[in-house]
C-alpha cells in the first residue's frame, strides 16, 4: 500500500530518471526535491534520497543553504495521535545504507527562501557531515 | 537438535502458509466484492456501524462566510485539521485530497455533493486571506476555515482530533501538533468514518465510493 503512494511514485520515477545528483566521499544523494509552497507561504520542505557507499559510517550533522532563511534537520512524528515535528540534531548513516527523506518522515525544513520558488526552480542546499565534509545538493521545486 | 529444528521449520512453513492464504482470501475478498473490505479491519478507513450526529459549531471560511452545522448538511465533508505554516503533513495531506476529489470527480456519482474542508487550528497567523490563498493553490473547491479557539475545539472535540498550538510569546515560529486523521461527515451531518495516514489519493477515492453506495443502498 506504501508504494502506491503517488509521492513515493514520484519520487521512484526520480530516482529511476535523474542520474546521481552528487557523489562525493562515498556519499551520493538522489531524487532531491523540494515542495512548491502556496503564495505567500514561507515554510518549505525538501526531500531525497540520501545513500552512504561507504564501509564507515556517516553523520549528517546539519544542513544549510543560501536561498534560506533557515534549514533544518526535521523528522514528522505522531505523539499521542497528533503529527508533530521534531528537530533531529544528527542522523548516522550506516555503511551501504540509504536514508529516505520523504513526505510524513525525514525532511528538511526550510524557512523564509530568499525569493520565490516555483516548480522547476533548482536551489542548493548543503549537507554537512561531521567530519568537515560539506555535500553541496540541487533540489528541484516540484509541485 | 535436527528434530528441533526440523519442528521449527515445518512450524515457519505453516504460518507462512497460513499468513500466504489470509493474504489471498483478503485480496480476493476485496478485489470482488468492493463493499465486504470495509467490514474487514481497514488500515485506511474507519467506519462507524453508528455515525454520531454533530452538535452546533461556528466557524468562519476563507471567505468570511459562516461555517456551522448546516454548512456540513446535505453534502459529505472531508475535513481535515492543520495550519498553513506547516511544512510536511499539511501540503502533503491536501495534496493527496485533491487528488482524491479529481478522482471522485471523474467517478459516475460526482462531486458535486463533496466538499473538502480545511479547518486551520492556528486562527492567529491564518487569517481568512491566508486561508483563502492556502487552499485555493491546493484546489480551488477546497474550504479554509477557522475562527476562535472554543469554536476550534468544539468540533475537534466531536471529531475526536487532537492539537496542541504552543505559542512562544514574541515569535512567529512556533509549533503546531495536530491530528493527521482525515474525518468524513455525511450529508446527515454526522461523524461517518475517519481516514489514517499515511493518505492515498486513491485509496480514499476508492473506499468513499464505497461508503456512499452503502448509505445509498441503506437510504432506500
Amino acid at each position: 500500500m506504501r508504494w502506491r503512494n503517488p509521492v513515493f511514485i514520484c519520487l521512484l520515477s526520480a530516482l529511476t530518471l535523474v542520474p546521481a545528483a552528487t557523489e562525493e566521499a562515498g556519499v551520493s544523494v538522489r531524487g532531491a526535491w523540494v515542495r512548491e509552497t502556496p503564495p505567500g507561504m514561507t515554510t518549505m520542505a525538501g526531500y531525497m534520497e540520501l545513500r552512504n557507499n561507504a564501509s564507515r559510517p556517516r553523520v549528517l550533522v546539519a544542513a544549510s543553504s543560501s536561498g534560506f532563511e533557515t534549514v533544518m534537520v526535521h523528522r514528522t512524528i505522531v505523539k499521542d495521535g497528533m503529527a508533530g515535528m521534531v528537530h533531529t540534531s544528527q542522523i548516522e548513516l550506516a555503511p551501504n545504507a540509504s536514508l529516505i527523506f520523504a513526505p510524513g518522515g525525514y525532511h528538511l525544513m526550510l524557512l523564509n527562501p530568499k525569493r520565490t520558488l516555483r516548480a522547476g526552480d533548482r536551489v542548493v542546499i548543503n549537507l554537512e557531515f561531521r567530519g568537515g565534509l560539506v555535500l553541496p545538493v540541487a533540489f528541484e521545486v516540484r509541485k | 537438535m535436527h528434530r528441533i529444528s526440523l519442528k521449527f521449520s515445518s512450524m515457519i512453513t505453516g504460518v507462512a502458509l497460513a499468513a500466504i492464504l489470509a493474504g489471498a482470501w483478503l485480496a480476493d475478498v476485496y478485489r470482488e466484492h468492493d463493499s465486504r473490505a470495509v467490514l474487514l479491519p481497514d488500515r485506511v478507513m474507519t467506519l462507524f456501524p453508528a455515525p454520531k450526529p454533530l452538535t452546533a459549531f461556528a466557524l468562519t471560511d476563507h471567505k468570511n462566510r459562516v461555517f456551522d452545522l448546516a454548512s456540513l448538511k446535505g453534502k459529505w465533508s472531508f475535513l481535515f485539521f492543520g495550519f498553513s505554516h506547516c511544512p510536511d503533513v499539511c501540503p502533503t495531506t491536501l495534496a493527496v485530497l485533491a487528488r482524491a476529489r479529481a478522482n471522485i470527480a471523474r467517478s459516475t456519482a460526482g462531486a458535486k455533493d463533496v466538499q473538502f474542508v480545511f479547518i486551520s487550528v492556528d486562527p492567529n497567523r491564518d487569517t481568512a486571506g491566508k486561508l483563502r490563498q492556502y487552499v485555493d493553490y491546493f484546489d480551488t473547491t477546497f474550504l479554509g476555515v477557522t475562527g476562535d479557539n472554543a469554536q476550534i475545539a468544539n468540533l475537534a472535540g466531536q471529531l475526536g482530533a487532537e492539537y496542541q498550538v504552543a505559542i512562544a510569546p514574541g515569535s512567529a515560529d512556533y509549533p503546531v501538533y495536530h491530528t493527521a486523521a482525515v474525518f468524513l461527515s455525511d450529508p446527515r451531518a454526522r461523524h461517518h468514518a475517519v481516514f489514517t495516514p499515511p493518505h492515498d489519493a486513491e485509496a480514499i477515492s476508492k473506499r468513499f465510493k464505497v461508503v456512499r453506495e452503502l448509505d445509498a443502498g441503506n437510504a432506500t
